[in-house]
């Protein structure tokens, strides 16, 4: 990848934009924030990977819009988010592909865990408009899976530390994470 | 010792019983069979001793060195020493088998592990049973085949050091290569630590082949009805069950 960018937010509401001229990767980390990201991926051939980690205390939306503006232009969206307390959380994820680009790659794949009884919705929308597109979306919103917790008691983790690991590996989801650069919200993680 | 008195359960929403008055006590060192037909208790057994949500117990006890372990929570009962080898280990993405691992035995022994000498622990257990060392840094059982994911069951029972195991149909999915080196990495286990004792949930006597067992019992109806020794497990293999009646066997045995 030619860009990497890390964002980080706490407690904001904020309004992203880019356009994406060479591939690139982006790590956006939000705490109890409301955000709106509009990217445009403009030349031929570019890779977007964009990843959307957010820990959520209050009411909060994310919102993306993808447009794919040239041929062969590649996203793919990873949006995971915890609702820890009894608050709503809103996912609109959109990507968008306009009938003149052929070959492009349009995916996405969002989950939201509800640690309490918070009320959670996603909206995946895919508007593809050229038959020569590949295009997936999967949503989940829930719980850890209880099964996933007994494995790990069942080695000795007690249901704290299973819950530790399994929140760090869904809210920081990519191998090649450069973990100085997230440190506020690796913490936050550990208050959870 | 571990001992299970009695026991009936059933799963939680609904009361119909699925083990039933099972008695079985396993002493320092022995190695137990269970063999029955599908759907008779066997998996249910290993999943509520080891206290699994799904179930709930009538009735009975489940004891560990004569000390109740029915209101243990599940990381408890590891503690205490039981290790459930699963018959398909679940996979937990984003979660990397070193680090469940480590947490997993600093729990255990309630101590820190130092990080050097893990790692090089993991890389010798990762040889022993013949697991690539790159899925040391791989999310917990992700992408892994059948046969990967029996032998990482096998390297966490090596790394943690449990005195009751329970293998829970380990020979599904392992080809005869495997099942060999997974075995002679039990036996080694055994060989070290005496005291440990061994409950096999099989549907083959191939298995027994490699673990000698000192008794096997026949399940059906949630409860043994018939004990022997391995013979009695190749008198199923080539009879089947329908002929157990027929078969010679200690129906008391507890």
């Amino acid at each position: 990848m030619n860009k990497i960018l890390y964002v980080v937010d706490s407690n904001s509401k904020k309004d992203y934009h880019y356009d994406i001229t060479s591939d690139t990767i982006i790590y956006h980390f939000s705490i109890n924030s409301t955000i709106k990201v509009d990217i445009n991926i403009i030349n031929e051939g570019v890779q977007l990977y964009y990843y959307y980690n957010n820990i959520n205390y209050d009411d909060n939306s994310f919102s993306i819009q993808v447009h794919h503006l040239n041929q062969s232009t590649h996203s793919e969206l990873f949006i995971h988010g915890v609702n820890v307390l009894k608050n709503r959380l809103h996912y609109n994820v959109e990507g968008i592909v306009d009938k003149d680009f052929s070959n492009c790659i349009c995916n996405q794949e969002n989950q939201i865990i509800n640690l309490k009884s918070g009320k959670s919705t996603i909206c995946p929308i895919l508007k593809i408009d050229n038959y020569n597109v590949d295009s997936n979306h999967s949503a989940y919103i829930g719980r850890f899976s209880e099964e996933k917790l007994f494995y790990m008691m069942s080695r000795g983790l007690t249901r704290k530390d299973s819950y530790r690991l399994l929140l760090n590996g869904f809210l920081l989801n990519s191998d090649s994470l450069d973990a100085s650069k997230i440190v506020d919200f690796t913490k936050e993680i550990n208050k959870i | 010792m571990l001992e299970i008195k009695n026991l009936s359960c059933s799963v939680v929403d609904n009361d119909i019983s699925i083990l039933n008055d099972f008695s079985l006590t396993i002493k320092e060192g022995e190695v137990h069979v269970i063999m029955g037909p599908n759907g008779t208790g066997k998996s249910t057994l290993a999943k509520v001793i080891m206290g699994h949500y799904k179930y709930k117990v009538l009735d009975g006890d489940i004891l560990i060195d004569g000390e109740s372990i029915l209101n243990l929570d599940v990381d408890l009962r590891a503690k205490k020493g039981l290790f459930l080898c699963m018959q398909d280990p679940i996979s937990i993405d984003g979660v990397s088998n070193s680090e469940f691992l480590r947490t997993a035995k600093n729990s255990i022994t309630g101590s820190k592990t130092n990080l050097y000498s893990f790692i090089q622990d993991m890389e010798q257990a990762m040889r022993d049973v013949c697991l690539d060392s790159s899925m040391m840094h791989r999310s917990l059982n992700q992408g892994f085949s059948g046969g990967e994911k029996k032998k990482n069951e096998i390297l966490q029972m090596k790394f943690l050091k449990p005195k009751y195991i329970i293998l829970d149909e380990l020979d599904s999915g392992l080809d005869v290569d495997s099942l060999r080196i997974v075995c002679e990495n039990i036996n080694n286990y055994m060989k070290t630590n005496k005291d440990c004792s061994l409950l096999i949930i099989t549907h083959y006597p191939r298995i027994l082949e490699y673990l000698k067992p000192d008794y096997v019992h026949i399940l059906k109806d949630g409860s043994i009805q018939h004990t022997g020794d391995i013979n009695l497990a190749f008198d199923v293999e080539k009879n089947g069950y329908s002929s157990i009646n027929n078969l010679s066997g200690d129906d008391s045995f507890e």
